[in-house]
């Protein structure tokens, strides 16, 4: 029975044309032996034609029905309503460009920040079983890693990794690469093999442990050209040879660090490697299938209380907190991404409202044609479903403009990414796009398109083709469903634009925060020694003071270096003990930053030196030990005692303690970030260091006017000293201060963009409907004008309705932006969500803009001449 | 149009349609002339709704339809019954009789 009904409905539809021509031929001939039987009982001949088809009644509409009936009427009068709309489509090209320009501005920005949220938040990580990978919250050291696989079943397997810039010498400039410091089990807890060779083993994996090198697949292409036999290969790496023993697959990338090539940390770095209380390795785990993260946990927190016990005075306050490793990565991002996806879902809104105007006013100006289809005997079902092939078609067309947008839109956000993006190479557009794009513009049409649909096909045919053009459907022109449209448009676009205006203010706010020293004309380098040459703290010192000399010696130059700049990201922390006070509990010192300087560093910074002096020369190698701390330092750890001349030093170092003695307190620098508290810190002279392993330094310049070729000249200025060292990270002080607020940039300017489209389309919108109706009222406005109204009168009569709905809309989206605005408080600084004067700015702009997208058409009906308006009856 | 004639009420005319059909393959033209005969003038079968219910019934393969000759010597379509539709003609016209008796016998007693 199916099956036949199945065939049925095939075939009819193949042989579509034969089928056709059948059933006109077997209606024909029933009209033929009516008229014929008419004849025969003694009817004229006209008058039995024109009687059998009386009879008969619609011919059309019968052959529509024999259709449906065959089954095949579905997919065929579709292909109609196809055909018929494309034709109408062109014909009107104007609302057709307005209808897929919105839609596309509205479907792309979904799709561009849609593809953002697949490929962060929803593609898998690039690893097998990526639900079985965990990270640790916080850094740990070696030691301690290795303790924890040792002393834990709930793992397959776990490693560790350090990033360390090294130099790659004997390749023609000194180039400064990323190794990574890795343990054996890194690998195998990510579940990726090498693509050429083999990964570090756990054999080579040991202090004293060959010195073996696995390279990043664009490591050697960029610097080994790709070569297939470079497998036992020796390179230099930090002053050392080491052999090539494997190469990464082209599509591997580590969860969050960026690598150029990876050495054992054991084997490589065994100074480093063996300090239990230096925690700086990202460490990742594997659990055992079926294991549950409480269970490893709960697990590795009984090996961290043996390793406190154990360790009190480095481990007492340290823990290992694993959570899911995709967590770990987008859990920073997923706020403001998920605000980002809902503010431009808002967009799509609005722009569909826009979408559904459009249509309607369209339904209206076709009105008399629609109902002379109705009265011709297309049945409103039909008629509606046309109207939606038109909405659907539209919606696609659209879409597909939109896919094309949201290419463009990906690239601009590659663009602008802040930071937390940066392993996003490229914003894939892959199947849920595609599928994400074909629903939202499935769902346009359709919801969007039924709306107008079914409020135009409701109307009367009869009363429809007695009224005239002027007046045709005032119900429809005017009706509630099209101010509620207009309404919710701006209510929206005020939810947008407070939502930009939060950012906005918020990130004025940060911008202004003082950061503490002078960014403008600093150039900032990096350097490193490699320790192979310069192993001993005075040998640096000469390096150091040789370079300074050389820099203060070039014209308009004024040079420094400090180990950590500002707003950089890094820093080393000691635990401090003051002296003549109870020191704390072993391992609960207070944690300092801690920063070695050369040269006249707060002067070329402009900090200032609040008390006390700054270092001078004297300062040096075989002097007493001097430090200057900052405000916070003296506020925290000195409340209500004079700080010049207190001595301090680190916790734990050999004892006797040797002091050093506070000469200064600089004011506060914003180190850690212009949104971050200061912390206490500690600034003391690179000489005075026994920390020799404290090898990098920033150079800092300060140039009166913009010195041409001054990079160039400090590198020839590093290398006549040091062929072998290579600089990098140059950057001038004023971009890293944009870099550190790039991620709130990125909100800022895509949330702005975002509302600036809105109220665009809003306007748009509103403008839309007004000058609708100036051009329905024409007569009327005629007939008002010539009984004597003034302009203000015209003005007020046709921009009332606007504004009043303007208003309302405004009142909405102030209510809603209250209530929305709530989940935006991670991304504001120093803003409340419900900031006033944000609300009351974003709703009188909005006001101006809708009064303005009133007037213009409305000035319009100014220009009508009552004589002309009265004649186009 | 005669005043004694009725419409016809929904889905019979399937029925009428099978049992007219099931004497002889006729064309359409002639099943709406042989009901309107057979019933004595009293059911008219608008075509609007003859046409469409014959290919309706050809769908669900009740009916079978090819060309021949029709008695005016013309390409006329004819329509004869199927195993199928005999099949559903006698089921058709079984519950038809039971709910005219059923609802003639409410018509008496009440």
């Amino acid at each position: 029975m199916f099956l036949h009904d199945l065939r049925f409905r095939l075939r009819s539809l193949m042989r579509r044309p034969a089928a056709e021509s059948e059933l006109d031929d077997e209606l024909r001939f029933h009209l033929e032996r009516q008229t014929e039987k008419y004849v025969t009982s003694g009817m004229s001949e006209a008058e039995a034609l024109r009687r059998a088809r009386l009879e008969f009644g619609g011919f059309d509409k019968v052959k529509d029905d024999c259709r449906e009936a065959r089954g095949v009427s579905l997919v065929e009068s579709l292909m109609q309503d196809l055909h018929y709309t494309a034709r109408t489509l062109l014909r009107s090209p104007g609302f057709t460009t307005c209808a897929v320009l919105t839609l596309a501005l509205g479907i792309g920005a979904n799709t561009a920040i849609f593809s953002v949220v697949n490929t962060v938040l929803l593609n898998p990580l690039p690893y097998p079983h990526p639900q079985e990978l965990l990270a640790a919250r916080h850094n740990d050291s070696l030691p301690n890693l290795k303790d924890l696989q040792r002393q834990t079943t709930s793992f397959a397997s776990s490693g560790g990794i350090n990033i360390e810039p090294v130099d790659f010498t004997g390749n023609g400039e000194p180039v400064r690469v990323h190794a990574a410091n890795v343990d054996a089990g890194l690998l195998a807890t990510l579940g990726v093999q090498p693509m050429l060779g083999h990964w570090i083993s756990a054999v080579e994996d040991v202090k004293g442990g060959p010195l073996n090198v696995v390279l990043s697949y664009a490591f050697w292409r960029e610097f080994l050209g790709a070569d297939p036999h470079v497998l036992g290969r020796a390179i230099r790496l930090r002053d050392k040879s080491y052999i090539v023993i494997g190469v990464m697959p082209r599509d591997f990338t580590l969860p969050r660090e960026l690598a150029d090539v990876f050495v054992s940390f054991a084997a490589g770095y065994p100074e480093a490697a063996t300090e239990r209380d230096v925690h700086f390795m990202h460490t990742y785990w594997r659990l055992k299938p079926g294991v549950r993260l409480a269970q490893a946990q709960a697990e590795i927190a009984q090996v961290d209380r043996r390793l406190a016990e154990e360790f009190p005075d480095s481990e007492r306050e340290r823990g290992t907190l694993l959570m899911p490793l995709h967590e770990s990565l987008v859990g920073d991002v997923r706020p403001a991404l998920l605000v980002l996806f809902g503010a431009v879902g808002l967009v799509l809104l609005i722009a569909c409202a826009n979408f559904a105007l459009l249509l309607m006013a369209r339904g209206v100006a076709r009105q008399r044609e629609l109902m002379i289809r109705a009265s011709l005997g297309a049945r409103n079902g039909r008629l509606i479903r046309q109207r939606l092939t038109e909405s659907t078609l539209l919606a696609l067309v659209g879409g597909a403009a939109g896919l094309i947008a949201a290419k463009a839109g990906t690239m601009l956000l590659l663009a602008l990414k802040p930071a937390e993006l940066r392993h996003l190479d490229t914003i894939p557009m892959d199947a849920r796009v595609f599928l994400f794009v074909c629903a939202i513009s499935l769902l346009t049409g359709l919801l969007f398109g039924l709306l107008p649909a079914w409020s135009a096909a409701r109307g009367d045919i009869a009363e429809a083709l007695r009224e005239n053009e002027r007046t045709a459907a005032p119900g429809v022109s005017r009706s509630p469903f099209g101010s509620l449209l207009v309404t919710a448009e701006l209510a929206l676009a005020l939810i947008l634009l407070a939502g930009a205006g939060l950012l906005i203010k918020g990130f004025l706010r940060l911008r202004s925060v003082d950061p503490g020293f002078n960014p403008a004309n600093v150039m900032t380098m990096y350097l490193q020694l490699p320790g192979t040459r310069y192993p001993q703290i005075s040998m640096q010192t000469n390096f150091r003071g040789e370079l300074l000399t050389r820099m203060n010696a070039l014209p308009g130059v004024q040079a420094a270096m400090i180990t950590d700049l500002p707003l950089a990201g890094n820093f080393v922390g000691h635990r401090v003990v003051i002296d003549g006070q109870q020191a704390p509990a072993v391992g609960a010192e207070p944690l300092v930053q801690t920063l070695s300087v050369m040269g006249d560093y707060f002067g070329v910074m402009q900090i200032p030196i609040r008390d006390g002096r700054d270092f001078a020369a004297m300062d040096r190698e075989g002097q007493p030990r001097v430090a200057i701390v900052n405000e916070t330092f003296v506020r925290q750890l000195l409340p209500g005692l004079d700080p010049i001349g207190t001595r301090i030093d680190w916790a734990r170092s050999n004892e006797p303690h040797e002091w050093m003695t506070i000469i200064g307190v600089a004011g506060e620098v914003k180190h850690s970030g212009l949104n971050q508290p200061v912390d206490p810190a500690v600034y003391s002279p690179f000489s005075q260091n026994d920390e020799a392993w404290r090898k990098w330094m920033t150079l800092v310049i300060r140039t009166r006017v913009p010195v041409a070729g001054l990079v160039e000249n400090v590198k020839k200025q590093v290398w006549s000293l040091d062929s072998q060292i290579p600089v990098s990270s140059i950057q001038s002080m004023d971009d890293l201060l944009a870099v550190s607020v790039a991620e709130e940039r990125f909100n800022m300017l895509l949330l702005g963009s975002f509302a600036a489209l809105a109220v665009t389309l809003a306007a748009v919108g509103i403008y839309g409907m007004v000058a609708y109706r100036v051009n329905q009222r024409t007569h009327e406005i005629g007939v008002y004008m010539a009984l004597g109204a003034q302009h203000l009168d015209v003005l007020r009569l046709v921009m009332k309705d606007g504004v009043k709905l303007a208003l309302l809309g405004i009142v909405f989206g102030l209510a809603g932006a209250l209530a929305l605005t709530r989940m935006m408080v991670s991304l504001l600084f120093e803003v409340k969500p419900t900031d006033p004067a944000t609300l009351i700015f974003v709703a009188l702009l909005l006001a101006a803009v809708a009064v303005l997208a009133c007037y213009i058409p409305a000035r319009r009906a100014l220009r009508i001449h009552p004589v002309t308006a009265l004649r186009r009856e | 149009m005669s005043s004694r004639s009725i419409d016809l009420p929904q889905g019979t005319l399937d029925l009428l349609i099978l049992r007219t059909l099931s004497l002889e393959p006729l064309h359409g033209w002639a099943v709406s002339e042989r009901i309107q005969q057979i019933s004595s003038d009293v059911l008219r079968v608008q075509q609007g709704s003859l046409y469409p219910a014959l290919h309706r019934l050809e769908r669900r393969g009740w009916i079978k339809a090819r060309w021949g000759t029709s008695e005016n010597n013309r390409k006329a379509k004819f329509y004869e019954l199927t195993k199928a539709g005999r099949r559903a003609l006698e089921i058709e016209q079984d519950a038809w009789q039971k709910l005219t008796a059923a609802v003639s016998q409410i018509l008496e007693t009440a």
